[in-house]
């Protein structure tokens, strides 16, 4: 049994922690673009651009309406098509590849910036407008005020959220092994048919997604306790 | 690691998007590297099993490089057409359906499909396909889903049993095992390999020997898949196809990797 995960030639470990480590590599990525996105599409929602408003509306709605497999598959299979067509505008014509890779990461951050762009929205109304108001009436410029009065604010308010979309980033990377990527699930799974041992590949990798998300859940707590750090308990 | 490194490296550098040129020497070859004894990945990464071997020889007849691309079964064909490999080598069977879509050199094999069930089942009595449809009147099927079994099934006996599909044949496995269905339907390579095992041992194929010959859905066998417009490619594989049946490599790694012969002549 333990020599199914030694590691080396003979044995499936290294495999799969290096699976683990595509896996927190691509959920990273993922969750700081869909954190930016959320950015933009918070402040699109929230904006006074009817037009801004609406796009924004319509991503999340989509985004968080079909299923995230579906969001995968689109652009795994959608894309070479849609840059082959744009290629073929300027007059390339060869065959245009998408990297697994690339693709997983856009895919899982278009998903994740759904997410957290109605996470961010709703920490950012919990400001009141007096204390932009008040930031203004002493001079303050937008950025100044952005960077000093919002985001504190908002890192508190939005942290707790944004914890729940890592984890749910995390998990989604699993959804990505479809493209071949050899991210953990995929590489279980391939392990897992090769050898004929389902339970325990499947088993090691359950474990090593909880030990991600635990250690995840610790450092948004750290991260909570520090931003919170203003703010009156109890 | 090295790979590893690379392999991150090479994505993010590539800025997600390379253009695939055609270069003679090299043919990329598509397959699922999870389907043994087909195609499967060793405990050190490395893709091997008997479509492996075969696309190697196939290659060096050629005067060519075989490099392999692991893909999921599910985006073997849209990934076939997007470009990402040249040809598909994944126990892929000669459909109608697939036709439609893509190319296909000769049949290098054929394995004849055949029903499974518990050693102890009254079903093991059943030798036609008539005594079998009685048999098996009312019994849970299962087969794996996008497959020609899955079409079989539902052409001959979608009025007579209750039907499971499975995303792989390791889930369906399993299922047997656990006694959730009564039989199951597969080729005899896969059946051959569960048998084998401690899980499987109880276990044996039963009723006819169903191959393409008797039941047109069973197709021409597996062959290589391709995409249309590569008729030049699709030759010089049928050529070196031809080579390889006649010299006895398909014969011998046919024996190696399933135990008997199963190429098809």
């Amino acid at each position: 049994m333990l020599e199914l995960f030694s590691f080396g030639e003979t044995g499936w470990g290294d495999q799969i922690l290096l699976g683990a480590g595509m896996t927190v590599i691509v959920a990273i990525l993922s969750f700081l673009s869909g954190v930016v996105i959320g950015m933009a599409g918070a402040g699109a929602k929230l904006s006074h651009s009817a037009v801004l408003r609406g796009s924004a509306d319509v991503y999340t709605t989509i985004v968080r309406g079909v299923p995230e497999l579906l969001v995968i598959y689109l652009l795994f299979f959608g894309m070479p098509g849609a840059i082959q067509a744009v290629a073929g505008v300027f007059g390339y014509t060869g065959s245009v590849q998408v990297q697994p890779f690339t693709v997983g990461v856009l895919a899982v951050g278009i998903i994740s910036g759904a997410y957290s762009t109605e996470v961010l929205r709703g920490a950012i109304q919990t400001i009141p407008a007096g204390q932009i108001e008040a930031a203004r009436a002493v001079g303050m410029h937008r950025w100044l005020i952005f960077r000093r009065i919002m985001l504190p604010q908002i890192m508190r308010y939005a942290l707790p959220g944004l914890g729940n979309v890592w984890q749910l980033t995390l998990k989604d990377t699993a959804l990505i092994s479809v493209t071949g990527l050899a991210e953990l699930m995929r590489q279980s799974s391939v392990a897992a048919r090769s050898t004929r041992e389902p339970f325990s590949f499947y088993l090691v990798a359950a474990l090593l997604f909880l030990v991600m998300t635990t250690f995840s859940t610790v450092a948004f707590q750290k991260a909570e306790e520090y931003y919170g750090r203003g703010a009156r308990r109890g | 690691m090295n790979k590893w490194v690379s392999t991150i490296a090479g994505a993010a550098l590539a800025l997600s998007v390379t253009a695939a040129g055609a270069q003679d020497d090299v043919i990329r070859i598509g397959t699922e590297g999870a389907y043994p004894p087909w195609n499967y990945t060793e405990a050190n990464g490395e893709l091997a099993g008997f479509e492996i071997d075969l696309a190697n020889a196939m290659c060096e007849k050629m005067g060519a490089t075989c490099e392999f691309v692991a893909q999921d079964w599910d985006g073997i064909i849209p990934a076939l057409m997007n470009g990402r490999y040249d040809a598909i080598m994944a126990g892929m069977s000669i459909t109608e359906e697939r036709r439609q879509r893509i190319n296909f050199s000769q049949g290098y094999v054929t394995d004849p499909a055949y029903f499974l069930s518990e050693k102890s089942s009254p079903l093991q009595d059943a030798e036609t396909l008539e005594e079998l449809k009685a048999a098996i009147d009312g019994k849970v099927v299962g087969v794996q889903t996008a497959t020609i079994h899955a079409n079989f099934v539902e052409q001959e006996l979608a009025d007579t049993v209750e039907l499971r599909l499975y995303d792989t044949q390791e889930n369906m496995e399993l299922d047997l095992t656990s006694g959730r269905i009564d039989a199951a339907l597969a080729d005899f390579a896969a059946w051959k390999a569960f048998m084998e095992k401690d899980d499987g041992s109880g276990f044996d194929v039963f009723g006819p020997r169903l191959t393409g010959a008797e039941y047109p859905v069973f197709g021409e066998g597996v062959g290589v898949g391709l995409r249309k417009e590569d008729t030049e490619l699709l030759e010089r594989i049928n050529i070196a196809l031809d080579e390889l049946k006649e010299d006895g490599t398909v014969t011998m790694l046919s024996n190696q990797y399933f135990g008997y012969d199963i190429t098809m002549f």
